[in-house]
């Protein structure tokens, strides 16, 4: 399972989200991640990789196979991904179960006997056996985020696109969420996330990239871009957010 | 000042008041005038009763209909809705019940007041339906649809699922003090000569002379039918409040 992208490009009006950016990431690489300042580029660049939104210029290539413009063709790429976004959007009118049943029924066509089974297996693995019929305003943020984190999991996904999961998060649930992510990469599962948690994406990801005004100035294996990095300002972004 | 303010607003409030009711109370009542016609009365009570429930759903479904028209991704469907929501809202219902019944019917060789009364009344509290509607389904924030779309619904999900079951909380106070006012226009078919509650009462005054006798139960009429709807808009307005 490899990703590729080459001179990605993203303009907004004004900005270049993403600007010509060419990655390769190998099948090898199971747990990415993305950091930089805030307004690199990041989102976007997820966006794009999982197909929520359609390039300026360039391409990404999945397994060798370029990624279709055509919306309703792209439905079909996001469609094996699951995403969790920084401000959980969970749907606010269903409970937790329904949160995660409504995608398998109705995107991934299991029966409703199935789907809920599903839902009640995830999300009694992440601890929330007894929010079952709750709906999201029922729910602490953490609890939300690990709701929304078993609705992108349930279907069991190629890659899970994670938006830093826990910024919006207090310290305690920060670890809730990380600890629970740092399972399913343990479990085998293929990860993209963009994050500010400095030590976490260290520890859990083998390969990073870090994006600065739109552009990959660094990238490389955890340790070595943690430890030595190339440009000067890769180095001071790490040492400005590890000081803390 | 503010204090001044107050007084002199519950004076003039308290006076007008006071002089309705020594008004209505010192009358010299001749009910036995009007009472051979408490049939007329009752059988324009359910006129009017039948007449609403029938334009009610009339305007829904109209409502419906215009309010996908302007979200329509299709220009003509945008721009014909919009034009019928603007002109029906631009001009008098009194003026839309009369080219209504005396110009458009007759065209289309339509001849009955209550049909034709019925439609008018279904057009014209549609088109502010579709206003209310279109500002429900306008209110979702754009994270829900971008939540659905990473899920890999597609459009008509994202509005069966996720859009529409939101919006039609967020309308349904606004929606019930529409239908009130849908009561209280409904008093204006008079002029086609419909037989509802209104017209009722002016054929009973024509007849008694009793204007006091025949008018007065128009009040208490049209507000046992709306005051409900008041009182259940204010319960739905806070359930909302405390959901959000
Ligand atoms: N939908 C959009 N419309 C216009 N501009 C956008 C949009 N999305 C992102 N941008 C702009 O693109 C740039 C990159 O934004 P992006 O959200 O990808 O950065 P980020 O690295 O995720 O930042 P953060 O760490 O703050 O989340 C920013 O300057 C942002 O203002
Ligand atoms: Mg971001």
């Amino acid at each position: 399972m490899s990703i590729e992208t080459a001179s990605l490009t993203k303009h907004y009006v004004e900005t270049k989200a993403i600007d010509n950016v060419s990655v390769s990431i190998g099948d090898d690489v199971q747990v990415l991640a993305l950091i930089g300042p805030s307004g690199g580029g990041k989102s976007t660049f997820l966006r794009l990789i999982g197909g929520l939104e359609s390039p300026t210029f360039g391409e990404v290539t999945v397994n060798g196979i370029t990624l279709p413009v055509d919306d309703s063709a792209l439905r079909e790429w996001r469609k094996k991904n699951g995403f969790l976004f920084q401000s959980f959007n969970l749907f606010p009118h269903l409970t937790a179960e329904e949160n995660v049943i409504l995608p398998l029924a109705e995107v991934h066509q299991s029966s409703q006997e199935d789907a809920k089974n599903r839902a009640q297996e995830v999300l009694s693995r992440f601890g929330l056996a007894k929010h079952l019929g709750k709906q999201p305003g029922q729910l602490s943020g953490g609890q939300q985020q690990r709701v929304a984190l078993a609705r992108a999991i349930a279907h069991k996904p190629q890659w899970l696109l994670l938006d830093e999961p826990t910024s919006a998060l207090d310290p305690e649930m920060k670890a809730e969420v990380l600890d629970l992510i740092e399972e399913l990469q343990k479990s085998g599962q293929k990860i993209i996330l963009s994050t500010h948690e400095m030590g976490f994406a260290r520890r859990a990801s083998d390969h990073v990239i870090f994006l600065s005004d739109g552009q990959k100035l660094e990238e490389g294996n955890a340790e070595e871009l943690f430890e030595n990095p190339k440009t000067a300002e890769v180095k001071l972004f790490l040492e400005k957010v590890m000081k803390w | 000042m503010k204090t001044f303010l107050g007084i002199f607003v519950s004076v003039v409030l308290g006076a007008t008041f006071c002089f309705v009711f020594w008004i209505v109370v010192s009358h010299d009542y001749q009910w036995d005038a009007i009472a051979p016609y408490k049939g007329n009365f009752i059988s324009g009570w359910w006129t009017t009763l039948l007449i609403s429930a029938i334009a009610l759903v009339g305007s829904i479904l109209i409502g419906a209909l215009l309010t996908s028209g302007q979200l329509s991704p299709w220009k003509v469907p945008r721009i014909l809705s919009r034009s019928f929501v603007e002109l029906i809202r631009g001009t008098p219902l009194l003026t839309q019940i009369l080219i209504g019944y005396y110009l458009v019917a007759p065209a289309i060789g339509w001849d009955s007041r209550f049909g034709v009364g019925i439609l008018v009344l279904s057009c014209f509290s549609g088109a502010y339906l579709s206003e209310i509607f279109r500002g429900g389904v306008e209110s979702i924030p754009s994270s829900q649809w971008l939540s659905a779309k990473a899920i890999g619904f597609t459009d008509a999900q994202t509005y069966r699922f996720v859009v529409i079951p939101q919006a039609i909380r967020r309308v349904l106070p606004a929606s019930a003090g529409q239908f009130a006012n849908l009561i209280k226009d409904s008093s204006l078919l008079f002029v086609i000569s419909v037989h509802e509650f209104t017209m009722q009462a002016r054929e009973v005054n024509a007849n008694t002379y009793a204007t006091f006798e025949a008018y007065l139960p128009l009040i208490f009429g049209y507000f046992i039918l709306t005051f409900p709807i008041s009182l259940l808009s204010r319960s739905l307005e806070k359930r909302f409040a405390y959901e959000h």
